[in-house]
């Protein structure tokens, strides 16, 4: 069973992923596939709304004979994501709460 | 279909949006299918799924951040531009509305100057009642006085006139008085509620262009 993705968990999802190194959209897609069930069409509306609220910005490097456009993390990109990090935790501790009992934090 | 084919049709399901928006996400699509490799080009149009269902998802995106003022500096090269309607489109549709919106243009004014002969002659009666009355007491109890002074051959009718005069003239400055006291009560008030119906329409169109600009980043 798969739980539907929330967009602000998808962006955290996508900043972690380009925090790891600068990277671009087909690779970007294959990273959150092997753990998401996603479409293939979702990450570019991400990625873009995230260039447009200056959490990432874009570069363009030589690659077999033409351009390729790399995501790079941005310092408000990184900012972003270290709230969604806290966010996600808090999350996460409440369902295990809930799941599991007690204290299990 | 192939991925030419595929990426005409994406093409034409992003038209609306503006030069710069389609270009970067068919930019995008086109890098896609060069990273996947023209042996898995077949797998990429069937896992990407139908062009419009793909656009469908940029435009609700783009919308979504186009009514999101941007902070600065974080979109380079971008234009104003307007969004939505064609403006062809636009000048056809208001060429063909003419023959239509004359007779309304001519109708709305009509209702217009017709409300407003309306508010004016309320404004107006209203006027006449709160200037006229407090007037017209303070005139009367002003001619009784000036009479009593004519009858001092009669002593008694022109104390007693001489008394009404005054009296008169003291009723007239308490409603005077009074009407004062009304209208800073209520003239402000139904000023401000005025001023705000003729606003209305003004600030909602400033308010629309305003947010126009907005979305322009």
């Amino acid at each position: 069973m798969s739980y539907p993705i929330a967009s602000s968990l998808l962006d955290g999802i996508v900043l972690a992923v380009v925090e790891r190194e600068s990277t671009y959209g087909y690779r970007i897609t294959q990273d959150v596939q092997e753990v998401l069930e996603i479409s293939e069409s979702t990450l570019y509306p991400v990625l873009r709304r995230l260039q447009k609220d200056g959490c990432l910005t874009t570069y363009d490097e030589a690659y077999a004979g033409r351009n390729r456009r790399y995501y790079k993390i941005t310092e408000h990109g990184r900012a972003q994501l270290r709230q969604h990090r806290i966010d996600w935790q808090n999350y996460r501790n409440g369902i295990d709460a809930i799941f599991f009992g007690g204290d299990s934090q | 279909m192939n991925r030419t084919e595929y990426m005409a049709a994406l093409r034409r399901a992003l038209s609306v949006l503006p030069e710069e928006e389609r270009a970067s996400a068919l930019r995008y699509y086109e890098e896609y299918f060069d990273d996947a490799g023209p042996e898995n080009e077949a797998k990429v149009i069937a896992d990407l799924g139908a062009p419009d269902k793909v656009a469908a998802q940029i435009l609700a995106d783009y919308q979504e951040v186009a009514s999101v003022p941007q902070p600065d500096g974080t979109v380079p090269n971008s234009k104003p531009r307007r969004r939505g309607i064609n403006p062809w489109l636009l000048l056809v549709l208001v060429l063909l509305a003419i023959p239509v919106g004359i007779p309304l243009v001519g109708v709305l004014i009509g209702v217009i100057a017709t409300l407003f002969g309306v508010l004016l002659s309320v404004v107006l009666v209203v006027l006449a009642f709160v200037v006229i009355v407090p007037l017209c007491l303070l005139a009367a109890g002003v001619i009784l006085c000036g009479i009593s002074f004519v009858l001092w051959g009669m002593p008694a009718s022109a104390v007693m006139t001489l008394g009404c005069g005054l009296a008169l003239f003291a009723l007239g400055i308490l409603v005077s008085l009074l009407m004062i006291k009304l209208c800073t009560l209520f003239v402000p008030p139904l000023f401000r509620a005025f001023v705000a119906v003729l606003r209305w329409p003004i600030d909602k169109i400033r308010g629309r262009t305003r947010k126009n600009g907005g979305e322009s980043k």
